[in-house]
């Protein structure tokens, strides 16, 4: 009897020690975004919620560890990744040559192409307004972005007389275009969608150049910590593959009613006005989420509640 | 140019106020880390500046001159130019130093250039004879600098200081440049959540800064009075104060 009681206790204290052993394992670690950028990064009464910042905290539940997300500005953001101060980047990053040098990316998980937004009353199409066609023959872009380069390597490389105008922010453009300051905005497409709802009397989507990028999220070159193969793996049990299509580009399966596709559902295409309420509505799902299953409740909760 | 539609309208004006509002306390938070920020760069400042002004009036040209060059220096450069340099120089190098740090240290040291020629000027008005008589009085040089010198220059630098303080308050919006989660980068929570808020957003900006200046002077100005210099040879030279309420 009292043998029996002390191998128990040895096996209570084991899984006591076990159990601490584990909860102190989960390590936390740094994510820097640039927010607000909706529908990948906004912010709600404090909180920053998000396409990226949303599969990055399913990411770590599902891979078993804990992120600290940090809003950082646009112009430090890759640098400080690069440095190794911050350890992981989830801010629409696209992969690119130049920056894949200084960092390395995870799997890709979103296909983005620019979008040219024009005001509606200028008569302009796709492509005067991306030659210099237009009143002031300018074209804007938010600085260090992948649609300015676009507009230097593709249009003015090749002899066009259009001014490219860079700005700090995107909104900064758009409230120039807006005014009439420059004839055009070129931007990855969901953000520039997400900007027609705020001018939808004046501005529309001239057109859509496909530029093939894709975003990934980035970790300091050589992955210290070893975070890339478990963010790899946990997308795929969120419910995304990429897969290279014949035509040489990259193709994302989406597994049918995963957490990855009412993700989708829930930030790409409702205004928002409504995904801001489904946050409000279904955050608690995330915060709180342990496992696959919480996850994927969340992610259907914000699918449903979006279209209320 | 002509605008295609009118983007203010009173309507957006009520509207927006409301949301203004909602987004209040997180401005008024992010202002805190102007707050500190300011803190922290004034202290800097003041200790740096407070020992630059020392060497340039009392010390050889052993250390006068490097005093000299090191006030001209950070006078000399643009503030925002001081920032880039102190955050992605060492950057450069792969050292990441956060922002904070990097703007406490760029906007100090430049803050203490101009807070040195403050104390510089009070120092050497105050009359040749007061040392004289500290040291006739057996007193050793530096312990003249402490006790009498230094009380007296720090009380007539504060009608100065507090234009240095006015100019520094401002100059801490500066440190969004280098991603300081500070007021006006909150309000970018604003802008590019309601593109036609941006106006109704900086001027809330500017009427935060409206009030922490006024009362950041305003208790400069009771701290000048407070510590008024007693006596007749002394009156004229900070009685700004008394002379007002007469």
């Amino acid at each position: 009897m009292k043998r029996k009681l002390v191998i128990s206790m040895v096996v209570l204290a084991m899984v006591a020690l076990g159990g601490g052993g584990l909860a102190v394992a989960q390590e936390t670690y740094t994510v820097v975004s640039d927010i607000p950028w909706p529908p990948f990064e906004m912010e709600l009464e404090g909180e920053f919620f998000g396409f990226d910042l949303d599969v990055i905290r399913a990411s770590a539940v599902v891979a078993g560890f804990k992120v600290d997300i940090q809003n950082c500005e646009w112009s430090i953001l890759v640098s400080s990744v690069q440095a190794g101060a911050k350890d992981i980047g989830a801010s629409g990053l696209t992969d690119f040559r130049e920056r894949a040098e200084k960092v390395d990316f995870s799997n890709h998980y979103w296909l983005a192409n620019q979008a040219v937004v024009i005001r509606k009353d200028s008569g302009l199409n796709l492509v005067s307004a991306m030659t210099g066609k237009g009143p002031t023959g300018a074209v804007g872009a938010q600085r260090a972005t992948t649609g300015g380069w676009w507009v230097e390597d593709n249009i003015q490389a090749a002899g066009f007389n259009v001014e490219l105008k860079q700005y700090s922010t995107y909104p900064l453009a758009i409230l120039d275009l807006v005014a009439g300051r420059i004839d055009a905005v070129i931007q990855d497409e969901p953000a520039s969608i997400s900007s027609l709802t705020a001018f939808p009397d004046e501005l529309t989507i001239a057109g859509i150049i496909n530029t093939n990028e894709y975003f990934g999220f980035i970790v300091p070159k050589g992955d210290p910590n070893g975070l890339l193969p478990r963010i790899n793996d946990a997308m795929v049990v969120l419910g995304v593959k990429t897969a290279m299509a014949s035509t040489g580009v990259e193709e994302f399966e989406i597994t049918e009613g995963s957490f990855w596709e009412n993700l989708v559902a829930t930030y790409f295409g409702p205004p928002i006005e409504k995904i801001e309420a489904a946050w409000s509505k279904c955050k608690n799902l995330l915060l709180s989420a342990t496992c696959l299953e919480d996850l994927e409740n969340y992610a259907r909760c914000m699918a449903d509640a979006v279209k209320e | 140019m002509e605008v295609s539609s009118p983007i203010i309208e009173k309507r957006i004006v009520i509207e927006g106020i409301a949301v203004i509002g909602r987004y209040l306390p997180g401005l008024l938070q992010a202002l805190l880390t102007n707050v500190q920020l300011l803190l922290a760069l004034l202290a800097v400042g003041f200790a740096i500046g407070t020992v630059v002004a020392l060497l340039q009036v009392y010390a050889g040209h052993f250390l006068g001159v490097p005093a000299f060059l090191y006030e001209w220096v950070f006078r000399s450069i643009p503030a925002l130019v001081l920032l880039f340099l102190f955050y992605f120089g060492p950057l450069q190098f792969g050292v990441s130093i956060p922002p904070f740090f990097a703007a406490t240290l760029a906007l100090g040291f430049r803050s203490s250039a101009y807070q040195s020629q403050i104390f510089r000027g009070a120092i050497q008005a105050i009359p040749q004879g007061q040392m004289m008589a500290a040291r006739s009085m057996g007193m050793s040089r530096v312990r003249a600098i402490i006790s009498i010198i230094l009380p007296q220059a720090f009380r007539l630098s504060l009608p100065a200081w507090s234009n240095e303080f006015s100019s520094v308050v401002k100059d801490t919006t500066l440190a969004y440049a280098v991603g300081l989660n500070e007021i006006l980068r909150h309000a970018r929570f604003i802008t590019e959540r309601y593109y036609n808020l941006a106006m109704l957003a900086y001027l809330t900006i500017a009427l935060i800064f409206l009030v922490l200046t006024y009362s950041g002077n305003w208790s400069l100005g009771w701290l000048e009075k407070r510590l008024r210099i007693p006596g007749l040879e002394m009156a004229g030279v900070s009685g700004r104060g008394r002379n007002l309420s007469k």
